[in-house]
């Protein structure tokens, strides 16, 4: 069989994604071996975009004009569009401010000189092209994405779970943080899939995946509210990474 | 005639950027190093969050740094607010801040560089060229990976990193696992100083280093609270705006720095050229090495990240002896209540001195932030020899060119999604 041709981009985001895939020590060389990594500028020299691919993985949000024209590129060269984690699936932490226009932002940062920096809004992928399928995660797990790599040899895509992080963290019998310590865990809403691993080192998940398909979000603001914490901390920390959430209409 | 050759991207480091080269014929006129990462604006974003929040957000910033970014924060907070935190803390802190330390330079040295002495294009055909150096290269990446999973919680974005205290500390078991992986890595990191002492570069010399780096009185390595120059000029970490001076260059979205008017280096070879507190084993390979990274130009940084590497595995091994032979009852969380004030603190990332500052309201509110990282530091002394490079070349082949000043970039091993964004917040607001 023919290897697989890949490529990995990075629009903006931290480079964490494409670092999670270099992390993967031990299956780093057999990746080598069964894909051919044919634009991944971050890990191989390759400058140039050239031929099609079987699958592109692209990693961050869009927020400038040289994102998007990577990112269209990158579409139509591929048959399988692939987004990266969260910021790539949700517009991710770049967004946490979308509620407010992005030159006074600028500005506080580059004061004068903002009106230099091109720059919109950052937005997840779907909102500008086709996405086939996405790995969530600020970072991802380095299992989702070898279960995506290897299901792609296997000809299809990965099924991942579509439960929220508090049936992984049942599972493991932590300690509740929302119930047992009144804490802020977005558990019972967030997309699992980590083995609830923030809870299970005795730290609330902080929501990091984006939103699972099926949640009651309004009861967990009721809940939220009922133990004190202030309408304002708690929509900060929902949309921290996917400021879209309508988190108070969902039903 | 003036022309214009370009590395786009620039390849095998952290983020986006450019090279552009302006030849008149065959002289190189001009080099712009352009760090083209899209903005963030991860000041702005952190204005108006809790200081809770600030950390869990600012380390976001960059994936490789990511531990670095979230422990300066952590102590520009502690800082602002007044609190201690324990020896035991201190320990865990130091331990996760070492394991970024050998993940990064393992990554940076075996999967960025070692393709280049081998004359491949990524770790993908060192697989085939050198498969064992990439091997132990990835070992031993693999071990600062686990130091910071274990430690932090996560390998990428550690969650057990707090104000005041560790979220979690390490287990006994979790300790024992942790030397077991690491202890064999100690003659395997000699190995790594000998490869890349091995090494000379193929092109002319640039300037040796004017180096900058963090120094203080009885704290460990990458610690301190002065920002020391070579010569005269050092600062207290608190004064760094007296010391550091940015510039928006309208070719690239980081803000250049100079340091007392000077263009100076970061990093592990400029963290070498003082006279650091290293562990016995990296003390005698520095000690074999000193003057050859004394005179070299930014091309020694290779060799002074192996040098380092071996400190951060021998310093690592230490601290799980002193965290194991200390009774670690959970801590409780320390009683502290966040009021009006300032914080800045300082820390040696893996590719050179990072300082956050923040300033938050009387309920603990971020009013400012500003974040300057080591490749803002460094990017003028990189266009500086760039262009040194480029002229001392002259006449070369374009590839030839162009493939040694990829090399000279990647020396500096800039982490460019860090750099941008990462200049200073307007001080009319919130001031």
């Amino acid at each position: 069989m023919k290897k697989p041709n890949v490529a990995i981009a990075g629009l903006t985001a931290c480079f964490g994604c494409q670092l999670t895939l270099l992390d993967c020590e031990n299956e780093l060389a057999a990746m080598a071996d069964r894909f051919t990594f044919a634009y991944f500028p971050m890990g191989v020299t390759t400058r140039t975009i050239e031929g099609d691919f079987d699958a592109a993985f692209v990693e961050g949000a869009v927020s400038t004009p040289e994102d998007l024209e990577m990112l269209v590129h990158l579409r139509s060269r591929s048959r399988l569009l692939i987004a990266l984690g969260t910021c790539a699936r949700w517009g991710g932490i770049a967004g946490l401010k979308n509620n407010e226009p992005r030159l006074p932002l600028a500005e506080t940062v580059y004061g004068g000189d903002a009106h230099h920096i091109d720059t919109f809004n950052p937005g997840p992928l779907h909102r500008f092209v086709s996405v086939d399928a996405a790995i969530v995660g600020c970072p991802p797990e380095k299992p989702d994405i070898i279960a995506t790599l290897a299901a792609l040899l296997a000809g299809t895509l990965p099924v991942f779970t579509a439960y929220p992080v508090c049936m992984e963290c049942r599972e493991r019998e932590n300690l509740c943080l929302l119930i047992e310590r009144n804490k802020l865990c977005l558990g019972p809403l967030i997309q699992s899939g980590c083995g609830a691993r923030c809870p299970a080192a005795g730290m609330v998940c902080e929501g990091c995946r984006g939103p699972a398909a099926e949640t009651n979000s309004v009861a967990q603001e009721t809940l939220l509210r009922e133990k004190g914490f202030t309408r304002d901390e708690i929509a900060s920390r929902m949309r921290r990474f996917s400021w879209e959430w309508d988190h108070d209409q969902d039903h | 005639m003036t022309r214009t050759i370009e590395l786009k991207p620039l390849t095998r480091v952290e983020g986006h950027g450019i090279v552009r080269v302006y030849l008149d014929g065959n002289r190189v006129e001009n080099v712009e190093l352009s760090l083209c990462e899209s903005p963030r604006l991860f000041e702005a974003l952190l204005v108006g969050k809790s200081y809770r929040e600030v950390p869990e957000i600012i380390c976001r910033i960059c994936s490789i740094c990511s531990t670095v970014h979230r422990l300066t924060s952590l102590a520009a907070i502690e800082q602002a607010f007044g609190i201690e935190v324990s020896p035991a803390t201190l320990l865990h802190r130091e331990l996760i801040l070492n394991g970024g330390q050998i993940a990064s330079h393992a990554l940076h040295l075996f999967c960025l560089v070692l393709p280049d002495l081998f004359g491949v294009a990524g770790f993908t055909e060192l697989a085939e060229v050198a498969p064992d150096e990439l091997k132990l290269g990835l070992r031993i990446k693999g071990a600062g990976n686990l130091i910071q999973e274990t430690i932090g919680g996560r390998t990428i974005h550690p969650v057990t990193l707090i104000p005041g205290r560790m979220g979690k500390y390490a287990s006994p078991n979790a300790l024992q696992l942790l030397h077991d992986t690491l202890a064999p890595l100690l003659p395997k990191a000699k190995e790594v100083c000998a490869i890349f002492a091995a090494v000379r570069p193929l092109s002319p010399p640039v300037a040796p280093l004017s180096p900058l780096a963090l120094q203080g009185k009885n704290v460990p390595y990458l610690f301190g609270d002065i920002l020391e120059m070579a010569g005269e000029n050092s600062a207290a970490v608190a004064d760094y705006r007296k010391l550091i001076r940015e510039e928006y260059v309208s070719h690239s979205n980081a803000k250049t720095c100079t340091a007392a008017g000077k263009v100076v280096t970061v990093g592990a070879q400029a963290r070498l050229s003082f006279t650091p507190g290293l562990s016995p084993a990296a003390s005698v390979e520095l000690a074999a090495h000193r003057e050859r990274l004394a005179s070299a130009d930014i091309r020694g940084n290779n060799l002074a990240q192996a040098i380092e590497l071996l400190h951060a595995i021998e310093r690592s091994l230490d601290v799980i002896a002193l965290l194991a032979s200390t009774p670690s009852a959970p801590e409780e969380p320390r009683d502290f209540v966040p009021h009006q004030g300032t914080g800045t603190a300082a820390m040696e990332a893996p590719r050179g001195t990072l300082i956050h500052s923040y300033g938050f309201d009387s309920r603990g509110i971020c009013t400012t932030a500003d974040v300057i990282t080591p490749t803002a530091i460094n990017q003028a002394a990189m266009e500086r020899d760039l262009l040194a490079l480029g002229r001392g070349m002259d006449g070369a082949d374009e590839a030839e060119l162009m493939h040694q000043m990829e090399m000279l970039v990647r020396a500096y091993d800039p982490c460019i999604s860090c750099a941008v964004h990462l200049v200073r917040q307007d001080e009319r607001r919130g001031e």
